[in-house]
């Protein structure tokens, strides 16, 4: 039952990837690169801010968590949005390489949580509930969250990166 | 020069670490993070100097500067490994002779603003705009770290000997 499971998602995989923007994605160099390209610049800017706020919640470094701060979680959601697309992209490109892999739901979990935790920090510092601005507002209760947003980050690069050496099926269409 | 790299990496053991099945993946993952920590700590102090986040004191974002430089070693010594490794895939390589090329503008860029503005933008204000070259180092700047991301990206797809290289 379940090897016949697995033949049918196998199945819809092989049917996606040979759809025309599947192939265009996949073997247009230019569409490829700049799909990588762009995720990889976007994943830069929102680790990269989000590995500032973990530093910053663990007192490393002058705080970031105040309303002066939002238009760069703007940019932040932005780059969101760049890393959701272009992420799209290269699944569409590859989706059993991907689909099929554990390790890219890894990624895909941490990712999530990582942004949920900068979303519930952003909608704090929004309503004014935390602003480290002001003197003695630093509470120790921060640390525990600045610790699992580096987790999650960690994990998030280390699962991107590990889903090139990993994957167990290229592409499904060479299965039928 | 590719021999005396290749030697290094062997006494090292640098050689043995990256053709392990977990090496290469676990070095790139330690060299993006380096790299994520570049952009969150000077990227966000370049955007801020092109005018982003008006009000934000430049002399608090200047003091994520050590974890910017914490990132770029990170990246050194991983790109080092790198380079050892499978040293004619990267000296003969464009893309990775471009990011170079990207990585001296950038270091050139760090030079001139602490010798020419670094001290005069950490005194501006929180509310005012830093002056036209320090906007100008900026966005050198910005635009060398994402040149040297493209170029990473890059090196796989201008690996040796199907393309041109400078020197050879």
């Amino acid at each position: 039952m379940a090897a016949i499971s697995g033949a049918s998602i196998l199945h819809l995989f092989a049917n996606l990837e040979e759809t025309s923007l599947s192939i265009l994605l996949r073997e247009s160099g230019v569409a490829f690169f700049s799909s990588l390209t762009l995720h990889s610049l976007a994943m830069a800017f929102v680790v990269g801010v989000n590995l500032a706020l973990a530093f910053s919640l663990l007192g490393l470094t002058p705080s970031l968590l105040n309303k002066r701060f939002q238009p760069f979680f703007i940019l932040h959601w932005w780059a969101v949005l760049l890393i959701f697309f272009s992420g799209l992209a290269l699944l569409v490109a590859y989706p059993a390489k991907a689909l099929t892999n554990p390790v890219f739901y890894l990624k895909f979990t941490a990712l999530t949580i990582g942004l949920l935790i900068t979303w519930r920090l952003q909608c704090l510092v929004r309503d004014q509930k935390i602003d480290h601005s002001r003197p003695g507002n630093r509470i120790h209760s921060n640390i525990p969250i600045a610790f699992a947003m580096l987790c999650c980050w960690m994990l998030t690069i280390g699962a991107g990166r590990f889903l090139a050496y990993t994957h167990s099926v290229l592409l499904a269409s060479r299965y039928f | 020069m590719e021999q005396a790299l290749l030697a290094f990496s062997h006494e090292t053991g640098i050689f043995d670490f990256m053709h392990s099945p977990w090496g290469w993946p676990v070095v790139e993952s330690l060299h993006f993070f380096g790299l994520s920590l570049l952009i969150g700590t000077v990227g966000v102090f370049d955007l801020r100097m092109i005018g982003l986040g008006h009000g934000i004191a430049y002399r608090h974002l200047h003091r994520l500067a050590p974890i910017g430089v914490f990132g770029y070693v990170i990246n050194l010594l991983t790109g080092t490994m790198f380079l050892t490794s499978a040293p004619n895939q990267y000296l003969y390589n464009p893309a990775f002779q471009t990011k170079l090329g990207f990585m001296l503008l950038a270091g050139c860029n760090v030079i001139w603003f602490y010798s020419a503005c670094s001290t005069q933008v950490r005194n501006t204000g929180d509310y005012l705009p830093v002056s036209g070259r320090a906007k100008l180092i900026a966005a050198i700047s910005l635009i060398s770290w994402c040149a040297i991301i493209i170029c990473g990206r890059l090196i796989t797809y201008y690996r040796p000997p199907y393309h041109w290289c400078i020197w050879c």
